[in-house]
């Protein structure tokens, strides 16, 4: 490990900031017009068009709430129809939970976090590129279906059976489970970005304890997401293999049962309250103390409790099922769960009030939405707690005291917190200050618009309305506070569209903004405004949590190239990787430049989402085969064929490339997808326990029976897949053949492969039953990751034939040996687990 | 990474827990195992399951005595005391989301 460089030693290079701005610019910049935007991957680009797509779909979004509060302004209204109003509904939700919030979020964290973290960028950012391209693709195809008058229409949760192929024949259902599951991808994507840069990416000196809260927070949504979506993808899978080919996981007649899907939906969906409203937190955690100049009060108290929240989140999912059923003390776990996630809540709210109370609040429009914020979710939170007593939630569920609710805690709790956000860090975003005060209109429009609307859908909730009712008769009692509310929703709405007109006016016109207007102490003030394509010009060294309190001259000299790596005589993007805890100098990564290979990834990958919704399931297929061909080109690029040594960084200062080291960032990119990946696993092998005890119809008429050559098989070939790869990388460090590892690794992968295709071979119907269908999903799980495996080991191959591998250069060799640990684990765990009960009846 | 991991530790085994009762309780109740009687006039179902949370909450306590050594805490510090103070939360999650199996009815 690497003692920190000593910036108060004169420095060999001292760099004037103008020269250094002029070599860095092209190093880092997008290439012009279309093909610039089509082709960048660095993060200010991507996270700008990230934020313009979230913040189109939030419109979209928005006028489908206007024609739902259009129709339920009167009573017995003729505005539309209930085909109509049941696809208005369920793509109100869809597109703010899926194409609104959680990517708008991730564009800011695209956008801010390499700032704020002292880096240069993200940690993958064609993956970052890839993700905003596969989310456009897929946000734009569920958009068009809906203009199409082929939108779902079962609720933006889709509980079959309603949603299954007998009750729902059209491809509604099914662009809702193809599209939105593409959609997911890019966000697992953004997820393992973030992690890695948060972890990863710092600048010089930066510990967990000096990282900015935001990072915290971001860190943890992160985790939330990779553990949270994959059991939402798992379901959309296995409902989308029911409504294609007939496996019946949902239907109670041959072994499934229509609980699974609200159970793996709520596991994910619960959490997505979290994944949601998290970042919102850590805005306000961010803004909040500078707003009132000060420093927030208790940093440590308030990680802690963002961490318990996100983990507690994951033991709530039933409450969302509290009407199913279940016995009352299965009712009782999820009850106690839910009221304890308010006290870290409230840990924060008291954080959040203590900082105002020991400084000196401005009121600056940020703050407003702040307190927007405060007032709003507080009671969106009050009425949590409400619906978390199962009596209470008993009388209350699926009226439209629940939708009250939970536009208080997503408005209020999130929505507020986002447009202080936008206010506040317009000057990093846009680089223009704030001239036309068009937000401050918008702002006393928007809250109170939002109560007399929301308050009014309470009080009509209790009063009994329930909630995806097209329409009401007049004796019912709810017409005035109906239209009450429309005239509200309609009012809030203006106010939101004064928002986006403020923001797109000043971004146009208002005059440049000077340097950290807000006089923050966070690195993200560092840089000129707005951030350059480069970030900074030198990476930073910190001493501290508030390195421009510190020291005020530091942005001045990042500029001048007196931190880290501020020489581009190398021409290439480069930026530090630093070790976990303490921040440490470890590594130089080498970030990519400008490629058209995202975005053709992204067209590929869509294409293999979306097609069969047309039946074109060759097209699906063809592509499936495009995306192993440009991700293998995609990883072809990178790397090297010759050592280049330990690097000089600056103040003498020198450290090996990413390239030659054993733990590249890809080996932590890849973790973390396994970690994702072990999560549906997990969430797989979850669903089959639970048909097993709960579904009706169990047994199946009968078991697989494995024999003893098929595990014997298995267990070969998952030793020699273990083995092979380390063989190799054991033989790469000895200058020796890899040959022989790389060709055991292989064999060890087709045997795995062969003993999950027999369990397809001896149970040839997966429609007859939920058992056979699970088998066959089990299987198929092997056979992906087998598949996956042996490309990997035939990649391998050909990098070490061209040179790409050395004793220094190995990095890519235990990539592929952690894809085959994990896939030989997981194997033999999904194997066993079909063939147990069988071996032993 | 080990500090991250130690973070990690104290909630993840209360989840851990937490999934593991829930599921407990789904088997005895479709198995009817719940229904046998036990010793001291007991349910059998209801001795397994307060075995399951008490064992849940010793494991806590468990984890929170492992984390207060140095050798096994890691260093004085930021990470240290949030470790700790996750192993507490941890320990009050463990004993109050799984109390109701010690008064509410097994399958009702």
């Amino acid at each position: 490990m690497t003692d920190l460089p000593d910036l108060s030693s004169p420095t060999p290079r001292r760099a004037e900031a103008l020269r250094l701005h002029r070599k860095l610019t092209p190093i880092w910049s997008a290439r012009p017009g279309l093909r610039g935007v089509l082709t960048t991957n660095n993060n200010n680009l991507v996270g700008g068009i990230f934020l313009a797509a979230a913040t189109l779909f939030f419109v979209i979004g928005g006028i489908l709430a206007m024609l739902i509060r259009a129709q339920l302004a009167t009573p017995g209204s003729a505005f539309m129809g209930p085909e109509a109003y049941n696809q208005v509904f369920t793509m109100h939700g869809t597109v703010m939970m899926f194409l609104f919030a959680i990517p708008f979020f991730e564009a800011l964290a695209v956008l801010l976090l390499p700032s704020m973290l002292g880096t240069r960028d993200m940690a993958f950012p064609r993956i970052g590129a890839y993700g905003l391209w596969v989310y456009i693709f897929g946000g734009s195809a569920v958009i068009l279906a809906m203009l199409l008058g082929l939108s779902p229409d079962g609720g933006w949760f889709m509980y079959p059976p309603l949603s299954s192929a007998a009750f729902s024949p059209g491809i509604g259902p099914d662009v809702w489970l193809l599209g939105i599951s593409s959609i997911e991808v890019s966000a697992i994507a953004a997820a393992i970005e973030v992690v890695v840069t948060v972890l990863r990416y710092r600048a010089s000196g930066m510990s967990l304890s000096r990282m900015p809260i935001f990072a915290w927070y971001i860190l943890i949504v992160a985790v939330m997401i990779l553990t949270a979506f994959p059991a939402m993808i798992l379901g959309s899978l296995l409902l989308e293999l029911e409504r294609a080919f007939g496996l019946p996981f949902f239907q109670a007649d041959n072994g499934g049962d229509p609980l699974l899907w609200q159970h793996l939906f709520w596991l994910f969906g619960h959490p997505e309250v979290y994944i949601i409203f998290l970042p919102a937190a850590g805005m306000m955690a961010t803004i909040l103390p500078v707003m009132a100049r000060t420093k927030l009060l208790g940093y440590g108290w308030v990680v802690a409790a963002a961490v318990s929240l996100a983990v507690l989140s994951f033991g709530l999912w039933v409450h969302h099922m509290f009407t199913t059923g279940i016995p009352h003390l299965a009712l009782a776990f999820f009850s106690a769960a839910s009221t304890l996630v308010a006290v870290p809540t409230a840990i924060m709210i008291f954080s959040w009030i203590g900082t105002l109370w020991k400084g000196r609040p401005t009121f600056d429009l940020p703050m407003l939405w702040i307190l927007g914020f405060f007032a709003t979710f507080v009671i969106g939170g009050l009425t949590g707690v409400m619906l978390a007593l199962v009596p209470f939630n008993w009388q209350a569920h699926d009226t439209h005291f629940v939708v009250a609710h939970l536009h208080y805690v997503l408005i209020g709790g999130y929505v507020f917190p986002m447009v202080a956000a936008i206010y506040y860090f317009q000057p990093v975003i846009i680089g223009r200050t704030r001239f036309f005060k068009i937000g401050e209109v918008a702002f006393w429009i928007t809250v109170p618009a939002f109560h007399v609307t929301f308050l009014a859908v309470h009080l009509v909730g209790l009063m009994g309305m329930r909630r995806r009712i097209w329409t009401y008769d007049e004796g019912q009692g709810w017409t005035v506070i109906n239209l009450i509310a429309s005239v509200g929703a309609f009012v809030m709405a203006f106010g939101f569209a004064l928002v986006i007109l403020d923001v797109v006016v000043n971004a146009l016109v208002a005059p440049r903004s000077r340097r950290n207007p807000w006089k923050a102490f966070t690195l993200e003030w560092a840089t000129s405004m707005p951030s350059p394509m480069y970030g900074f010009a030198s990476i930073p060294v910190v001493h501290g949590r508030y390195p421009l309190e510190m020291d005020p001259g530091l942005p001045v000299s990042i500029a001048r190239g007196e931190g880290l790596l501020a020489d581009t005589s190398r021409n290439r993007r480069e930026t530090l990787v630093v070790s976990t805890t303490d921040g440490t100098p470890a590594q130089v990564a080498i970030l990519p430049g400008n490629s058209w290979l995202p975005f053709t990834l992204a067209v590929v990958t869509s294409t293999s989402f979306l097609a069969p919704l047309v039946g074109a399931y060759m097209l699906a297929v063809a592509a499936t085969t495009g995306i192993v061909v440009v991700a293998l080109i995609w990883a072809w690029t990178q790397g090297s064929r010759t050592d280049e040594g330990l690097i000089d960084v600056g103040h003498g200062l020198r450290l090996p490339t990413a390239w030659e080291v054993p733990d590249p960032p890809g080996w932590w990119g890849l973790l973390m997808l396994l970690l994702a990946d072990s999560v549906l696993f997990g969430s797989l092998l979850f669903g089959y326990a639970f048909l097993w005890t709960i579904a009706p119809n169990w047994p199946p008429p009968s078991y697989l029976n494995p024999g003893l050559a098929m595990p014997a098989l298995a267990l070969v070939g998952a030793a020699a897949l273990v083995a092979g790869p380390r063989l190799a990388a054991r033989a790469v460090l000895r200058q020796g053949r890899a040959w022989g590892g790389i060709g055991l690794a292989g064999l060890g992968a087709l045997a795995l492969a062969g003993a999950a295709a027999s369990v397809w071979l001896l149970r040839p119907n997966p429609t007859g039953h939920a058992y056979d269908a699970t088998l066959w999903v089990l299987a198929g799980f092997v056979l992906l990751h087998t598949t996956i495996a042996v490309i990997m080991i035939g990649y391998l191959l050909a990098r070490v034939i061209a040179g790409y591998l050395s004793p220094r250069r190995v990095g890519e060799a235990r990539i592929v040996q952690l894809w085959a640990d994990y896939t030989a684990l997981t194997s033999l765990v999904a194997l066993g687990a079909a063939w147990l009960p069988g071996a032993f009846p | 990474m080990k500090d991250i991991l130690r973070l990690s530790l104290p909630l993840t085994i209360w989840l851990v827990s937490f999934s593991a009762i829930y599921g407990l309780h789904g088997v005895l109740c479709q198995f009817d195992w719940s229904g046998l009687s036990g010793p001291f006039g007991m349910l059998w179902g209801r001795l397994v399951l307060v075995a399951a949370w008490a064992v849940a909450v010793v494991l806590q306590a468990m984890t929170l005595v492992v984390l207060l050594t140095p050798r096994f805490g890691g260093p004085p510090g930021f990470m240290r005391s949030t470790t700790l103070t996750l192993a507490i939360v941890a320990l009050v999650a463990a004993a109050w989301t799984m109390f109701p199996v010690a008064v509410l009815s097994l399958c009702l």
